[in-house]
């Protein structure tokens, strides 16, 4: 890092605590845009609730649709801030401390998103707590061998998990936007930060905590994908009834993660003139991972294959044949090209580093890994067992609707975070420059 | 703000908000004041009808709860229907209860229909009666459809006492051709029965007695009796016609050839069959005429001019020779040509070749369609009509402004100004809308009547509910206003009493009461061979053409359909919305066309064509099947409503637009075909309404068939079924369970009963009947239109239909269902229980249960699971037939086939209040109910006694998807065929 040898602790301060200033008109515009986005979701799952779930365009056989590939799509996001914030901390990676912040807060938003699908997803929402292991005078428990209960189980932890995770880490900064805050303010920063001072006995204890909670939640980032995936793998359904699911998910929301850090980090570090902060350096350690996830998921993609081959079921055979051939052969490819194909130009060190690449490229791993969602999901159960019963299946307006909804949802909420919150770790930064730099270099 | 006033803000609202999002619709039951004193809560009160669905005349029983007729079922003892029932014939009930039925009398005032009462009504027309009398004589005219001995006196006594004629019957499919053919070859102007289950082989020229041909339950029961399998042996039915039709569908073979050339091979054969000896018994007069018309066509001949390449030809020829007891039938429902008298002659003649005794010809048990009125005397009919003959015109039942052509002149006649209409129809239909006055009737379902499908029957009507409407009966109403306060009965079950006394049918009151439980008198007082039949040689001059070839151009052909009959089932949601098993399309009409017409011509299956006559042009989309010759184009009649309630008007379309209103000269009968035809592109394509995905199996063992020959070799069960091509039979037992090699979990245990259902595919012909029987007995929703081309069809049971991808035109009909796993993949999944095994191994639905995740589809191999996506509506007052032992569901809600749960739970109450175990075959679920042709069996596997058991013994059982270890309890036979 050429650069990072300039930067001193006041400021890092000053660039992240800058961007705690009050924002300007243009901000509150995009947010209310946001929140009409919302309300406009709200409203179409409003009036689904009350028409039927026939307001989306699912069917028999394609009885799962946009809400369920919106589920995984952004369980698959959230995957890979702890990932980076947990596992990257406990490799001492250095390169993850500057968007370590950023990228578990889009995993808290991200979760809380994918939290929403299954109950949007529901036929009679107004009962779901019959998924919930209360006690009743029926003596009825939900149904433990059924993927969707591990699911909640799964999310529900990792939410409460890396919502925890998160907080732990913003104490410090908390107390650093407290000190230099006044008014209101500085009331409520008072209370978030916990009474920190700074003590050595308090750091002492933080960077202890901090290791273990980071130890705690590393089998979450495997765990959270691959219990998704056993929504699918545990079933009967040609395309779906795998061994490899589970890597292949974890592997893939990994991919979609760090993409997403990647689209939301790029236009932060233009914003907030965080190019100091936010290098060169670590946004192609980004794609440099994005490359290795990109041939993971690539490599699933032909084991899928292999293995129907292998089988020598003729059921299994043609839903792959299909897959690749049939209706959603679009899908299909747009998923192959922009998971597997287009990662592999970062291979070339002018794309890595160029900005408009990454970001393009980035953007377009988003939508592949969407795409991959809708293949496996969608493709899966309409091309099935019983051909009489094969059947096609489109979104409708109102599913759109309550896509667009969860867009303006996490992006309001994100964007609420950037100025009400430090979006960089102040003190991991800091740790940074004591440590001399990056690990890695 | 006090702590109590909190607490009783709170609670109000709160309770308010639980009471306002209920999810159920609205609950009022409204009970009976004075319910009658043998009506018993919850239990049903059966009634012995009559259907009058179409003129076959199937006995019926209708099931009564708490004073609604629910559902309807055939009456075992009926000699016509032995208890089953047709599509057609479930949907009666969609009448009764239909949402656009005319409750009260309208009365045309200035183009604008007034509501009058019942007394109004009659008092205007026994008026305009009276006024008509006065106008001189044969001033008053009716129109009627085929109906009861009964009725039909009673109808010409009140014509009489108006000084008119008698009734012309009005049927749009008359049978002329083949009336004409008898006449002139038998000698009986007439439409005899046939000996079907007596016959060891079966020959029929288009004749599509499956659908809609002369009574299509009871040919369907005897064809199943002749051509289903009996050991190792099984008769064969071959099928020749331009248009293969659910009918040919179920051949051995179809013998496709040119339009209108059905006569050219049926001469040929009657050719090849006198000269290799048969018929040398017969009159020498009568062989001669036979050697004069079928000289001409000699094989070659015969080829050139049907296209049927010789050596099919010969196979044709050889099995009808080899034959012990051939049956020849004729001619479809609606005789599709111009040489269709010459074919039913032909047919005729064969039987009388090879059957000189014509022993299965049931010559004294007639149809009593054969009634109908000859289309010349309807046409005549109007034409009178036209130029004002009459002032007076009543209608019963009859929709000839739908049923004949446009340019009929029934418009012009019903419109004429010194004409008045009364019309007893109880729908808005095309005629009645041209009416003046709206006297709607009780329907067949309500009404006191009687009517015998085939001559020696008696087959009663009695109402088998209280009135919706307070309609009268025709009956009544006749009496009333021909007859007066004189009128020489009471009523017209008085009437009915004397009419059946005259006949000697009955004696005493006693004695109609028992013929009313039981649904009539089906012990034939006629005996057969009552009637001589006297051999005539008149044919000889109607076969006189020279056999010339056709030109090579396009025909169109109108066929009656197994859901519309002639139209007049449109207005019934089930029909519409379960689709046709041929094509798989609900609620549309295409046109059928072959791959190789469409090629020719660009085209693909969707597209929108516009096909023109000399006497109509239609916009219908196309649908792609080799079921029809290259030269041919094929529509269903039934729909294209322009009137007749919301389910008919507007949707689909009517291909009698298309045809000429002129007679065919041969046989006097109406065209149902039209040629040549123009087909145009217009660019534009529907999607079509279809519930298939696909019509091939891509070579996976769903529906099977085996050879007749393999039976000797039975195929052994090998494997452990871990992979595709191994195919155990595993039985959903205990003993099934193999945890060396597929099993893991131990097997569920089964208190006293396992339920199971065997299908035989061998029998099974595609009528669709099972699932019609299916909407009416668990009330299944109908989607729509809309709805099932999103794929959101509730249907519990489909009849899956698999052509075979190298001889597309062989069709294997599946009927598919809840399979009733013993290891269910829908039952791990479902978060919260709602599909449950139950100690009877049935796969539970839990309504209350479901939240709607629907995973239980998702991982249901067959996909025979229905969710609720919206709430299903039933406009009042459809929803008064649902039957209220089984739960509307309501909107997020998963459901599926139950196997009639409500059934089996009546047979254990019965078998526990009896103190005995439930009986084998007691439990009959609504598909097995009314099965045609039995192809359904029921009961416990269990019992090692019982009937499932013994079957799913038979080499021929497998189970779908087997390999899959899902161990189902729907157990199918192997479809036997037969190469030729």
């Amino acid at each position: 890092m050429s650069e990072s040898p300039q930067l001193t602790y006041g400021e890092i301060d000053r660039t992240v605590l800058d961007t705690l200033r009050p924002p300007t008109g243009g901000y509150w515009l995009v947010i209310m845009v946001l929140i009409l986005g919302v309300l406009l979701g709200a409203a179409c799952w409003v009036y689904q609730i009350f028409v039927g779930i026939g307001a989306g365009g699912q069917n028999i056989p394609v009885a799962w649709g946009t809400y369920l590939i919106n589920f995984v799509f952004w369980v698959g996001i959230a995957n890979s801030g702890t990932l980076i914030s947990a596992i990257l901390y406990l490799f001492r990676a250095g390169w993850r401390n500057p968007i370590a912040r950023a990228a578990e807060t889009m995993t808290v938003f991200a979760v809380s998103i994918a939290g929403l699908f299954p109950f949007i997803h529901l036929g009679r929402i107004w009962i779901v707590y019959y998924m919930l292991p209360y006690p009743n005078q029926r003596y009825l428990w939900p149904n433990f061998q059924s993927p969707l209960v591990f699911d909640v189980v799964a999310i529900s932890t990792y939410l409460t998990v890396s919502s925890l995770f998160w907080y732990t880490g913003l104490i410090p900064d908390l107390a650093a936007v407290r000190d230099k805050a006044t008014g209101v303010r500085k009331k409520i920063f008072t209370i978030l930060s916990l009474g920190w001072t700074g003590k050595h006995e308090q750091w002492r204890h933080y960077t202890r905590g901090y290791l273990f909670f980071a130890a705690l939640a590393t089998p979450l980032v495997v765990s959270v994908h691959s219990v998704v995936s056993w929504d699918f793998a545990l079933s009967v359904v040609p395309g779906w009834h795998s061994t490899i699911f589970a890597p292949y998910f974890v592997a893939g929301a990994i991919h979609s993660g760090l993409a997403m850090v990647l689209t939301l980090m790029i236009p932060l570090r233009k914003i907030f003139r965080y190019e100091r902060i936010l290098t060169m350096k670590i946004l192609e350690a980004v794609a440099k991972t994005i490359i290795f996830t990109g041939l993971i998921v690539g490599y699933a993609y032909a084991v899928e294959y292999f293995l129907a081959w292998y089988s020598h079921n003729a059921v299994e055979m043609e839903a792959f044949r299909w897959r690749a051939l049939g209706d959603y052969s679009l899908e299909f490819w747009i998923m192959v090209g922009c998971n597997s194909l287009v990662p592999l130009l970062f291979f070339f060190k002018r794309i890595r580093t160029s900005i408009p690449w990454l970001l393009g490229i980035s953007i377009l791993i988003n939508v592949g890994m969407w795409y991959e969602r809708f293949v496996i999901i969608v493709g899966s159960v309409a091309h099935g067992f019983i051909p009489h019963a094969w059947g096609l299946y489109r979104p409708s307006a109102i599913e759109f609707g309550i896509m667009l909804g969860a867009f303006s949802l996490f992006l309001l909420f994100f964007l609420l975070f950037l100025k009400h919150l430090p979006s960089i770790s102040m003190t991991e930064m800091k740790e940074t420059l004591d440590h001399g730099g990056d690990h890695g270099d | 703000m006090d702590r109590r006033t909190f607490l009783k803000i709170a609670g109000v609202s709160g309770l308010s908000f639980a009471a306002s999002c209920t999810s159920q619709p609205e609950k009022t039951l409204y009970s009976l004041v004075q319910a009658p004193d043998d009506m018993v809560t919850g239990k049903a009160t059966w009634y012995a009808s009559t259907c009058r669905e179409c003129p076959a005349g199937c006995g019926v029983l209708a099931k009564n709860r708490e004073g609604r007729t629910i559902k309807v079922e055939g009456n075992p003892l009926h000699p016509i229907n032995r208890g089953r029932l047709c599509m057609r014939g479930q949907a009666a009930l969609q009448g009764i209860y239909n949402p656009d039925r005319i409750k009260t009398p309208l009365l045309k005032e200035a183009g604008k229909w007034r509501p009058v009462t019942y007394a109004e009504a009659e008092a205007i027309m026994q008026a305009k009666a009276e006024a008509a009398v006065r106008n001189g004589k044969g001033r008053v005219r009716m129109l009627t459809e085929v109906v009861g001995e009964s009725l039909l006196n009673l109808a010409s006594q009140s014509l009489e006492n108006w000084d008119s004629k008698g009734p012309v019957i009005f049927e749009p499919f008359g049978y002329e051709a083949l009336k004409e053919a008898n006449s002139q070859v038998f000698g009986l102007d007439g439409l005899p029965s046939y000996k079907m289950d007596e016959a060891d082989f079966l020959i029929s020229f288009g004749a599509d007695f499956l659908e809609t041909w002369l009574s299509p339950v009871e040919y369907a029961r005897k064809f199943k009796d002749m051509h289903g399998l009996r050991g190792q042996n099984k008769s064969l039915y071959f099928h020749v016609s331009p248009y293969q039709s659910l009918t040919g569908a179920n051949a051995d073979f179809w013998f496709s050839c040119n339009p209108d050339s059905e006569h050219f091979i049926a001469l040929g054969l009657l050719r090849e069959g006198i000269r290799h000896g048969n018929g040398r018994f017969l009159p020498e007069k009568v062989l001669t005429a036979i050697d004069t018309v079928s000289s001409p066509y000699t094989r070659e001949k015969v080829s050139e001019l049907s296209s049927l390449p010789p050596e099919l030809f010969e196979k044709l020829y050889i099995h009808l020779q080899l034959a012990r007891k051939p049956l020849i039938l004729g001619t479809s429902t609606s005789a599709t040509g111009a040489n269709n008298l010459q074919t039913n002659i032909a047919v005729n003649l064969l039987n009388l070749v090879f059957d000189p005794d014509l022993e299965l010809i049931d010559f004294s048990n007639r149809h009593r369609v054969e009634t109908a009125d000859r289309r010349s005397t309807v046409l005549e009919f109007f034409t009178e009509l036209k130029s004002g003959a009459a002032n007076l015109l009543l209608l019963n039942n009859v929709n000839p402004a739908f049923a004949l052509p446009p340019g009929s002149g029934v418009r012009e006649a019903l419109e004429r100004d010194s004409l008045f209409v009364v019309s007893f129809s109880s729908f808005m239909d095309e005629t009645t809308e041209l009416a003046d006055l709206i006297l709607p009737v009780c329907l067949p379902l309500e009404a006191w009547d009687e009517y015998g499908g085939k001559a020696g029957i008696v087959s009663t009507l009695q109402p088998t509910m209280g009135s919706l409407t307070g309609a009268p009966n025709i009956g009544d109403v006749l009496l009333r206003a021909a007859f007066g306060p004189q009128r020489p009965v009471k009523n017209f079950q008085a009437y009915l009493f004397a009419q059946l006394t005259l006949r000697d049918a009955i004696r005493g009151k006693r004695d109609w009461l028992q013929t009313l439980q039981k649904g009539g008198l089906f012990q034939s007082r006629k005996q057969e061979g009552g009637l001589q039949v006297a051999l005539a040689d008149t044919f000889q001059s109607t076969i006189t053409t020279p056999p010339t070839p056709k030109e090579n151009h396009l025909v169109f052909f109108a066929v009656p359909s197994i859901r519309f009959f002639d139209g007049r089932g449109a207005n019934r949601p089930w029909l519409c919305e379960v689709p046709d098993t041929l094509t798989q399309v609900a609620w549309q009409t295409p046109v059928l066309m072959h791959p190789e017409t469409l090629a020719a011509r660009g085209l693909k299956q969707g597209d929108i064509v516009q096909i023109e006559s000399r006497w109509g042009q239609l916009q219908m989309p196309v649908y792609e099947t080799v079921g029809v010759h290259s030269k041919a184009a094929v529509v269903a009649i039934g729909q294209g409503h322009s009137a007749y309630g919301r389910y008919a008007s507007g949707r689909g379309l009517n291909p009698i637009g298309l045809l000429s209103p002129e007679l065919e000269p041969n046989s006097g009968g109406p065209f149902f075909a039209a040629g040549p035809i123009a087909l145009k592109k217009t660019g534009r394509s529907i999607k079509l309404a279809h519930t298939d995905g696909s019509r091939d199996q891509h070579g996976r063992k769903i529906a099977l068939s085996v050879q007749l020959k393999d039976l000797a070799h039975p195929e052994h069960h090998e494997g452990h079924g871990l992979g595709m091509w191994e195919f155990p039979l595993v039985l959903p037992l205990p003993e099934a369970y193999d945890r060396k090699t597929r099993d893991i979990y131990p097997p569920h245990q089964h208190e006293d009963y396992r339920w199971a259902m065997v299908v035989d595919m061998d029998k099974c012909i595609g009528c669709g009947a099972c699932s019609v029987a299916c909407y009416a007995e668990n009330n299944v929703g109908v989607a729509g239109e809309a709805r099932i081309i999103e794929g959101r069809e509730m249907a519990w049971l489909q009849i899956q239909r698999y052509e075979d991808p190298k001889q597309r035109e062989k069709i294997t009909f599946l009927p598919m269902l809840c399979q009733h796993c013993c290891n269910a993949p829908c039952e791990s999944v479902c978060p919260v229980y709602a599909p449950h095994h139950s100690k009877e191994g049935l796969n539970n639905q839990i309504y209350n249960r479901c939240i709607g995740t629907r995973f239980c589809s998702q991982d249901c191999p067959y996909k025979v699971r229905r969710f609720n996506w919206f709430v299903w509506q039933w406009p009042k007052p459809l929803n008064l037939q649902l039957n209220p032992d089984v739960t509307v569901r309501t909107k997020g809600v998963m459901e599926k086939c139950s196997f009639c749960i409500q059934r089996i739970k009546d047979a254990h109450n019965n078998a526990k209040n009896e103190g005995r175990k439930i009986l084998d075959g007691e439990i009959q679920p609504a598909c097995l109910q009314t099965c045609p042709t039995g192809a359904f069996t029921f009961g416990s596997l269990m019992d090692k006694e019982s009937k499932v058991r013994k079957k799913v013994e038979d080499q021929r059982a497998y189970q779908v998807m087997g390999y899959l270890n899902t161990k189902p309890a729907v157990i199918y036979l192997k479809k036997v065929v037969q190469d030729i």
